[in-house]
C-alpha cells in the first residue's frame, strides 16, 4: 500500500471513530429546578460545580415552589433534582403515587431557613427613621407606600400577609393589619379572629385600590423593581433576596418574621386562604410555618447519580454560605 | 379561456384532494365554553381558528426572569371569543382552566387590555402601557401552536407594539375550559 492509501484509511478510521461517538463534547445534563428566590446562590454554585466537573451540564430552571414540584408531579417532565423554599411542600405534593405505581419521592433534605424582612432604599420614605422596633409604625403612615408579591403565585407573598397578621397579634397593635394592608382594598380585607387563631380569605381577584399605599407585583423581581424605581417605599421579601440584590432591609422580630423554629407554634396560628384553586393538585390552605428550604431527587430521574453528586456539593456550598444565600441550619 | 377553466379545474381538484388543507382539522382538543347562565358550548380548535382572529406581538416573561418570545401571534380576543355564549360583563369574571389542573382568573377590565402591566425589555416596568389585549392563541410564526410550548390553545397578552413583553403568569398552556362567573 502506497502512502495515499494509509493516509486514506487513518482518514477513514478517524471519520468512522468521530461518527461512533468515542470522540464527543457531549455533557451529561442535569436538569435542577429551584425556587425563584434560589437562583442567585445556585448560578454560583453552578460555575463553581460545572469548573470541577467540566463533563457535566447542570441546567437550572428556576419556577415558583410549587410549580416546580408540578414539573414532576403534573407535567411528568424529567428533572434531576428539585429544590423548594418550603419543606412542607415536598411530602404534600410528592409522597404520592406516579403513573410508575411508585412515589414521586420519599424523602427530603431540609438545608437552608430565611425570614421575612422589609427591604427599601435610601430614596424610600422614612428610611433613616425605621428600625426593628417601629417599622409597623412607618407602614401605617399615609404617605407610605409598601409592596408585596401575587399572594397566589408567589409563597413571599402570602407570607407578607402572614407576617402582617402576626405583627397585629403579637406586637399588640391593634387594628395594624387593616392600617398597613386590608383597607387598601373593596372591601377592605378582614382578619376572622376565634380562640387566638387567625383567617384571612382572600378574594378571588385581589387588586389594591388605585391610589392606595399597597401594590402588589407577580413576583419579587418585579417588586424589587418597583422598589429601586422609587414605585413602593418598602417592599416584604426574603433576607437573602434583599441581601443578593444590594438593597437595604429591617429586619422585623422573631416570633413574627418566620424565621425562627421556636417560634413554629405561634406562625401556625395565622392561616391564609387564597382566592382560588391555582392548582388542582393543591388547595388554597397556606398556613404560618418557619420558612425552611429542602431539595429531593425525583424517583425517575434520568441522572440519579449526577444529582446525588450535585446535592452532596450544593448542600456543602449552602452550609458555608455567601452573598445572597438563605442562612443554613 | 379554454385554458382559464382548465386553471380552475385544476385547483378545484387540488383543494377536493386536501392538498389546501385546514392545518388546524387534525388537532383534538376540544374547547369548552361556559357562560355565566351555565350553558356549555364545545368548539373545536379548528372552528376557533375560523372565528374572526387578530395578529400581533406576543412576549411574555415568567415569575422567575425567563423571557418567552418575541412570537408572532394569532388567535380571538378572549372578550370576543366569550360572546359564543352569551358574552362577559361588567362585574364577571373569567376561569380559564387547563388539562394539566392549572386555573387562572381574569377580571372583565383585564380582558379589555386594562390593569395588566408591560415591561421593557430591561424588565422595567413602561410609564406609557402599550396596548394590550388577551387572546386565545392557536397560531404562533404562522404555525399552529406546539403542544411542548402550551398549545394548542394557549391564553396570550397580544401587543400592537413590538418589544413589549407582559406578564407570564397569565399565558395559560393548554387551555380546555373557559367559565364565565358571577
Amino acid at each position: 500500500m502506497d502512502k495515499r492509501g494509509y493516509l486514506a484509511i487513518g482518514f477513514l478510521i478517524i471519520l468512522f471513530t468521530a461518527g461512533s461517538g468515542c470522540i464527543s463534547d457531549e455533557h451529561t445534563v442535569v436538569k435542577v429546578v429551584p425556587a425563584g428566590s434560589l437562583l442567585l446562590p445556585l448560578a454560583e454554585i453552578e460555575q463553581e460545580y460545572e469548573a470541577i466537573h467540566p463533563d457535566i451540564d447542570i441546567q437550572i430552571e428556576g419556577h415558583g415552589s410549587i410549580q416546580a414540584i408540578r414539573q414532576v408531579t403534573d407535567l411528568h417532565r424529567p428533572i434531576d433534582l428539585i429544590v423548594v423554599a418550603d419543606e412542607s411542600l415536598i411530602p404534600d405534593m410528592m409522597y404520592r403515587e406516579g403513573p410508575n405505581g411508585v412515589n414521586y419521592t420519599d424523602w427530603y433534605t431540609p438545608f437552608a431557613r430565611n425570614e421575612m424582612v422589609l427591604a427599601f432604599t435610601n430614596a424610600s420614605a422614612y428610611a433613616d427613621e425605621i428600625t426593628t422596633e417601629n417599622w409597623h409604625s412607618i407602614l401605617s403612615r399615609e404617605d407610605v407606600k409598601v409592596g408585596f408579591s401575587n399572594p397566589t403565585l408567589d409563597a413571599a407573598g402570602y407570607r407578607a400577609l402572614l407576617v402582617m397578621m402576626l405583627a397585629e397579634e403579637q406586637l399588640d397593635v391593634p387594628g395594624l393589619f387593616g392600617s398597613v394592608i386590608g383597607e387598601s382594598f373593596n372591601p377592605d380585607l378582614i382578619i376572622n379572629k376565634t380562640d387566638g387563631d387567625m383567617t384571612l380569605e382572600l378574594p378571588v381577584l385581589l387588586r389594591p385600590e388605585g391610589g392606595s399605599k399597597v401594590l402588589i407585583r407577580d413576583a419579587s423581581m418585579f417588586l424589587m423593581s418597583l422598589l429601586e424605581s422609587g414605585g413602593i417605599d418598602y417592599a416584604f421579601d426574603y433576607k437573602s433576596v434583599a441581601i443578593g440584590q444590594g438593597l437595604r432591609y429591617v429586619e422585623l422580630q422573631p416570633e413574627v418574621n418566620l424565621g425562627d423554629e421556636a417560634y413554629a407554634s405561634v406562625y401556625d396560628d395565622a392561616v391564609v386562604y387564597l382566592g382560588f384553586q391555582r392548582f388542582a393538585t393543591i388547595g388554597n390552605k397556606r398556613t404560618g410555618l418557619p420558612v425552611v428550604y429542602a431539595a429531593t431527587i425525583p424517583y425517575d430521574a434520568p441522572e440519579r447519580e449526577e444529582a446525588e453528586k450535585f446535592l452532596t456539593f450544593m448542600l456543602d456550598a449552602f452550609a458555608e454560605g455567601g452573598t445572597g444565600y438563605p442562612a443554613p441550619l | 379561456m379554454r385554458n382559464l377553466l382548465l386553471i380552475l379545474v385544476i385547483f378545484a381538484c387540488i383543494c377536493a384532494a386536501g392538498c389546501i388543507s385546514d392545518p388546524y382539522a387534525e388537532i383534538d382538543w376540544p374547547l369548552t365554553l361556559v357562560g355565566a347562565d351555565g350553558n356549555e358550548k364545545v368548539m373545536t380548535v379548528s372552528e376557533i381558528a375560523s372565528l374572526p382572529s387578530v395578529n400581533g406581538n406576543g412576549y411574555a416573561v415568567s415569575t422567575v426572569g425567563i423571557k418567552y418570545g418575541p412570537y408572532n401571534i394569532t388567535g380571538v380576543p378572549l372578550i370576543e371569543l366569550l360572546n359564543q355564549v352569551g358574552g362577559v360583563h361588567e362585574g364577571q369574571t373569567v376561569h380559564v382552566s387547563a388539562a394539566d389542573g392549572y386555573l387562572w382568573v381574569f377580571s372583565y377590565e383585564q380582558l379589555l387590555g386594562e390593569d395588566l402591566l408591560c415591561l421593557d425589555a430591561n424588565l422595567k416596568e413602561m410609564k406609557n402601557p402599550a396596548t394590550m389585549t388577551p387572546i386565545l392563541m392557536y397560531a404562533a410564526d404562522g404555525a399552529p401552536y406546539p403542544y411542548d410550548d402550551g398549545g394548542p390553545l394557549r391564553v396570550a397578552t397580544m401587543t400592537a407594539e413590538p418589544d413589549v413583553i407582559t406578564e407570564g403568569s397569565l399565558w395559560v398552556k393548554w387551555v380546555d375550559r373557559i367559565e364565565i362567573h358571577g
